[in-house]
């Protein structure tokens, strides 16, 4: 069977598969077991229990030619434009049949240079920028880079800027997470999830308008607090939205997760490994659903989430079934959070007094926010002036996408659309 | 979270680089030679520095300082490593200690006109292969001529106007 691999006549490009040969090298590196700390695995479920070594018998599929015939390799382009790349990810398979021999991402179609253009901002002005990167969850880049600037210029801000600042992240969480779960679900034919997805996301957008006068680029998370204070009719909005999208979050996941066929179709399929996702720089829930609980909420707290009671759903299987299930928990998660900060919303201002142009102090700081897609970091260099001296977006997609190059070869190319959309990608935060 | 010199220096040290290690307001942050830098990073990696978490470069204006962010979950600790590269130098590659390397550093050498050695795919990442600037020099600006002329737009009358915008 294997000598009749087309693999042996034509060597596939060797940039792919160096890489591989490297993490797979890494398999024996076993992350610690981290006892000292409870949100990490050890503690949530029994040693061994999420190891996947090896995919279940018949679920490993590797490229073979047919019968006695000797097929060729085909280059195939998918993307920029189509429908399962979630923006202008396009994709290079080298594909034997259905399977991908090799794949490789080619990026930069949403390229704007935002880190050079931040240079020549005042660090106000940022903000219009960031939410430009991730679109769908612009108030975390923005928080980000308002923590690492409070860093460097030493400003306290009060506590109800930073229950304010929670409580648009939470929403924002779940109206990105809604667009994923819609996508996701069209990726592998199912319609009626994506639409009943954005009527819930259109209410989520009109809360934010509501408290941010903005639908998607807020600008609303400024150095020191934030831009105004919740409006009263607010509260209202955020109550009835509580009041119903729990069970219609419940009637998505029986459209779209419990669905028979849906799971036929994405478990087992796409496994990262734990060593290969940190050795990737995965974060987020891509690599809590390899059962490593690190989420930046618990352990570099910021905002008002010291105060907040929340746990971190980790997944088991490692595969898109336990991506989509992790994702789910957290929409419930945060459903559960912006009740709580609600209901705690303390009085006082809600921005520090900042003087009009920033001048912070010469000096670097890294600020990093948990976003609906894993760690969005914020590196800032001042020189002391009143713009940026370097601004660095640690995108978590970008590493996610890192990624696909390793794990797509030996996957149909159906389970490679599956794959990259259980990623959760982004292709303007990818490319700035 | 109370950084501890000690592990980040003792894994130098054993590693038999000499790289002075300081708590500054970043973190803590070792500033080993650029040529050591591999093996730097090979060393943290064996004392449990886990991730990378990002890889940069910053135009300080003499050289170009790359940045490698690294993260340790057993200890909870994050690190940085500043290597300070010439212009004209060749950028190694880590990733077969760090995979996650992969795609910053060819961010890094396309954004600063690096040469990239040691990478299994040193292809420029986000622009495309005819524009070969090194964008995030300082030395380039923000606009260039040749995007100022367009018809019945006047060069000078752009110039001020980004003159003014960057004097506020």
């Amino acid at each position: 069977m294997a000598n009749r691999r087309p693999a042996a006549k034509k060597q596939p490009a060797g940039k792919s598969a160096q890489p591989k040969q490297a993490a797979q090298s890494k398999q024996s590196m076993q992350p610690k077991p981290a006892a000292a700390n409870p949100h990490l695995l050890g503690e949530i479920l029994p040693e061994g229990a999420y190891e996947v070594e090896v995919l279940p018998k018949g679920l490993h599929r590797v490229p073979r030619g047919v019968d006695e015939l000797a097929t060729e390799h085909l280059i195939m382009n998918m993307g920029p434009q189509h429908p399962s790349t979630h923006g202008v990810l396009h994709l290079l398979l080298e594909i034997d049949g259905e399977e991908v021999i090799t794949g490789e991402a080619n990026i930069g179609y949403l390229h704007r240079g935002i880190e050079k253009l931040a240079e020549h901002r005042r660090y106000n002005q940022v903000g219009t920028l960031l939410d430009r990167s991730d679109y769908l969850s612009g108030l975390h880049s923005e928080l980000a880079f308002s923590m690492a600037v409070e860093q460097l210029a030493e400003i306290e801000v009060p506590r109800k800027a930073n229950w304010i600042r929670s409580l648009v992240s939470e929403l924002n969480r779940i109206a990105s997470h809604l667009v994923w779960m819609g996508t996701f679900g069209m990726d592998a034919g199912s319609m009626p999830g994506f639409l009943y997805a954005l009527r819930e996301r259109e209410a989520l957008l009109d809360i934010l308008e509501t408290i941010t006068g903005a639908r998607m680029m807020f600008n609303y998370v400024r150095p020191g607090g934030v831009l105004m204070d919740l409006p009263p009719e607010v509260e209202p909005m955020i109550r009835a939205f509580l009041a119903d999208f729990p069970t219609k979050l419940e009637e998505y996941d029986t459209l779209i997760g419990k669905n028979e066929i849906m799971q036929a179709r994405i478990k087992g399929v796409g496994v990262i490994h734990r060593s290969t996702a940190l050795a990737f720089g995965l974060t987020g829930a891509n690599l809590r659903a390899t059962g490593f609980g690190w989420d930046v909420r618990k352990e570099r707290p910021y905002a008002a989430y010291p105060e907040l009671d929340f746990d971190i759903p980790v997944g088991e299987t490692a595969d898109c079934w336990a991506r989509y299930l992790v994702r789910m928990e957290e929409m419930r998660v945060s459903t559960k959070l912006v009740g709580q900060l609600l209901d705690g919303m303390p009085e006082g201002d809600h921005s520090a007094k900042v003087a009009k142009v920033l001048r912070p102090p010469a000096g670097e700081a890294y600020a990093a926010v948990e976003s609906p897609r894993g760690e969005m970091g914020i590196h800032l260099a001042s020189d002391g002036s009143d713009k940026p001296y370097r601004m660095r977006v640690r995108g978590p997609a970008y590493y996610a996408l890192s990624i696909i190059d390793e794990i797509l070869p030996g996957n149909l190319i159906a389970d490679a659309v599956m794959t990259a959309g259980s990623l959760d990608l982004v292709l303007g935060e990818i490319d700035r | 979270m109370q950084p501890d010199a000690s592990a980040l220096s003792a894994a130098l040290r054993n590693a038999g680089i000499d790289a002075p290690v300081a708590e500054e307001r970043l973190g803590l942050v070792a500033r080993p030679a650029i040529a050591d830098t591999p093996s730097a990073l090979r060393a943290l990696h064996a004392a449990d520095y886990e991730m990378l978490v990002d890889l940069f470069g910053i135009d300080t204006g003499e050289d170009i300082e790359i940045t490698y962010h690294v993260r340790s979950f057993t200890r909870d600790e994050d690190a940085y490593l500043k290597a300070n590269l010439p212009y004209d130098a060749m950028l190694t590659s880590v990733w077969d200690v760090y995979p996650a390397a992969l795609y910053p550093e060819r961010e890094a050498a396309e954004m600063f006109g690096l040469r990239l050695v040691g990478h299994p795919n040193p292809k420029r990442l986000l622009t495309s292969d005819e524009f070969n600037v090194p964008v995030l020099r300082k030395s380039v600006p923000i606009r260039t001529d040749i995007e100022l002329e367009r018809p019945g737009i006047s060069r000078e009358h752009l110039k001020a106007a980004e003159e003014a915008n960057d004097n506020g």
